[in-house]
């Protein structure tokens, strides 16, 4: 038989082959389908031995390729996943990366370090000013100053922008990660103007300072946590270029991502967290100690989060 | 990949049917596109989310109403913003709306379709690919810098120095983007010619076309199509002359109709055909043997001389009988379909 023939021949398989990449359709089609790409298969694998044309092995590279992508489709993502990637790999990934941990500390370090520099106004006078600027001191004092009053349709407005700027920049830090640098300076700068900006407000004559307090306590746990835990992401996913830990260097890059989207996810979701918190209770001239209360309380919840679900346990097997 | 495989942009890839297929990589300059296109896409998805917010504005002017569409508007900017390519590409398989329309997707290295996860990853990345981002006015003073357009210098230096053309994204999540396309065409070359099969029956029958021959002759009857009659000649010349020699041919046989004649033999002659009606043809020889026997008149009633001779015609006109003017009207057949 010659090569003409032959490819005549299958040609009306493949033709039908091509149609069936195209849409779904009834059930003996698709079982159908699954034959007709089981013989391309044989004949791309035969192609060399039947002496088929270049172009026509070049058309059923293309045929195997397409229809293969329509046998294997993507893993969906699985709501059941979901909960084990939020509820158990993450807390132990939090738990026992020291990326984690190195983010953390440089984040609460800078912050603590910031905000004396900033408090301390004998010693370093102008420290505030040179950091978060002028005027964005003095829009500070004036918003802060009448006290905390609003109304729903405020917040909720508010909520959502707090969902989209500050998940973004965490978001953002996570990304940067993979170069390392940028990630750590978006935390640094994150770090030395939220600091700032603190000790600058809870200075004894600034005016607004107890409002501002009184606006920073209930969503501070999450969101401070938030960015610290996107930055360790970050820093764990850059840190994949250079520990390899015998891998290629590229292996351990995929398997670090992997280690970080879940504690990005968990940061993510603290975002959202920090956001409602900052959008209904913050800004709400709701009695303090509820506010204090939800502090303690979220704070207590992080803590049982990573650390009792985090605590790393044999796995029953 | 080893070392010696070729430079190029194919990539090998095996499937559990033990299959090694080619997938054909997709450059920065193909994949821009389809990434401006999906800029485009949820810009305009936003858009309209704005617009019909507006209107709602308008028609209730209740403010309440208003603070929850905007809070519904911020929270679909955030998603589409972060989670468009990834959504698009875990229910798409593997294709956003832009990568639809440029004919291009997404795969894992190995192969497979990209999970979620992977999907996830590269399209978080993206902000670091798309760095580093320069400021409109960053050049002038006058103007305020505000809008960072993104440059993608790191995505592209990665792309470039990648040998799967990927970006920082694609290599943490293992994945790559390939050419998807959906026209394809089945070349098989229709030789129509009669003196191509007249030629092929003096083929010695002992000759076996070896594979590497075989490809060869496909791919040059894929291409001849797109060459001058002259410049066929030269290609083939190269091929040919060992064979004239061999197949004890007259030294003045156009090699053109030679490696068509073999092509004819290997892909298209049927095994167990009857001789082709050579008609007017019957009379000719290219045999070197034959080269001083007179030429047989053709028949009076036979086809026009001008198509029957060529095939004795010679590379170099000077030498043979045939006129210039015969050559440059040999009949375009055998096109590539």
């Amino acid at each position: 038989m010659n090569v003409a023939t032959l490819v005549e021949k299958r040609r009306a398989q493949w033709a039908e082959l091509e149609m069936l990449c195209d849409g779904t359709g009834s059930p003996e089609a698709t079982a159908r389908f699954a034959a007709l790409y089981r013989a391309a298969c044989a004949d791309l694998a035969l192609a060399s031995a039947y002496q088929l044309p270049p172009g026509t092995v070049t058309y059923l590279h293309r045929l195997v390729g397409r229809a293969h992508s329509r046998l294997y489709r993507s893993h969906r993502f699985d709501p059941m996943t979901w909960f084990d990637v939020i509820f158990v790999t993450a807390p132990r990934q939090i738990f026992a990366d020291p990326c984690v941990r190195i983010a953390t500390l440089l984040f609460f370090a800078l912050f603590s370090l910031s905000a004396y520099l900033a408090y301390n106004e004998t010693a370093f006078p102008d420290y505030a000013q040179d950091i978060v600027g002028t005027a964005a001191l003095e829009q500070m004092e004036a918003s802060f100053e009448p006290g905390l009053n609003g109304n729903l349709s405020h917040y909720i407005g508010m909520a959502g922008f707090y969902i989209k700027h500050n998940t973004s920049i965490g978001l953002q830090c996570f990304a940067y990660g993979i170069l390392l640098i940028p990630c750590v300076f978006i935390l640094c700068y994150n770090a030395v103007a939220l600091g700032a900006s603190f000790g600058y407000m809870i200075r004894e004559d600034t005016p607004g300072g107890e409002t501002f307090l009184e606006f920073v306590t209930a969503h501070g746990p999450f969101e401070l946590t938030a960015i610290a835990l996107s930055a360790g992401a970050g820093l764990r996913l850059g840190m994949g270029l250079f520990r390899t830990e015998g891998r290629t260097r590229i292996a351990s890059l995929k398997a670090n991502a992997v280690q970080a989207v879940p504690i990005m996810v968990a940061a993510a979701i603290l975002f959202f967290l920090a956001a409602f918190t900052e959008g209904f209770i913050s800004p709400s001239p709701l009695y303090y100690p509820f506010k204090a209360g939800w502090a303690i309380l979220s704070s207590g919840l992080l803590m049982f989060y990573f650390v009792v679900l985090g605590f790393p346990r044999q796995e029953p097997s | 990949m080893a070392d010696a495989a070729p430079l190029d942009t194919t990539i090998k890839v095996v499937t559990p049917e033990n299959i090694a297929f080619e997938y054909q990589l997709a450059g920065p300059f193909r994949r821009l596109p389809a990434y401006v296109l999906d800029v485009f896409v949820y810009s305009a998805a936003l858009a309209v989310v704005v617009m019909v917010g507006l209107y709602l504005g308008f028609l209730t002017g209740s403010v309440l109403a208003l603070s929850v569409y905007g809070f519904l508007g911020l929270l679909v900017w955030f998603v589409l913003g972060w989670f468009y390519g990834a959504l698009c590409e875990t229910y798409f398989n593997g294709r956003t709306i832009g990568k639809w329309i440029c004919g291009l997707r997404v795969i894992s290295v190995d192969g497979r379709p990209l999970s979620g996860m992977q999907a996830t990853i590269r399209n978080l990345l993206r902000v670091a690919d798309l760095a580093p981002p320069a400021a409109l006015g960053q050049f002038d003073s006058e103007i305020a810098p505000v809008m960072a357009v993104p440059t993608a210098l790191i995505g592209l230096l990665s792309v470039i120095l990648t040998p799967r053309m990927q970006r920082l994204g694609d290599l943490a999540a293992g994945t790559m983007v390939v050419v998807d396309e959906k026209s394809w065409r089945l070349p098989v070359a229709k030789v129509d010619d009669l003196r191509v099969a007249a030629l092929a029956t003096y083929v010695p029958g002992d000759y076996r076309v070896t594979p590497t021959m075989a490809r060869t002759l496909a791919a040059y009857a894929e291409r001849r199509a797109y060459l001058t009659p002259a410049r066929r000649r030269e290609v083939a010349r190269h091929l040919t002359d060992p064979l004239v020699d061999r197949f004890e041919f007259r030294p003045d046989i156009d090699p053109d109709l030679l490696m068509y004649a073999l092509y004819y033999q290997t892909f298209l002659a049927a095994d167990n055909a009857a001789p082709p009606d050579l008609g007017a043809l019957a009379a000719f020889s290219p045999l070197r043997k034959d080269m001083d026997r007179p030429v047989a008149e053709p028949p009076a009633a036979a086809p026009p001389v001008a198509q029957a001779t060529p095939m004795a015609s010679a590379a170099n006109p000077e030498h043979s009988a045939a006129s210039p003017e015969q050559l440059a009207a040999r009949p375009e057949q055998g096109d590539v379909r």
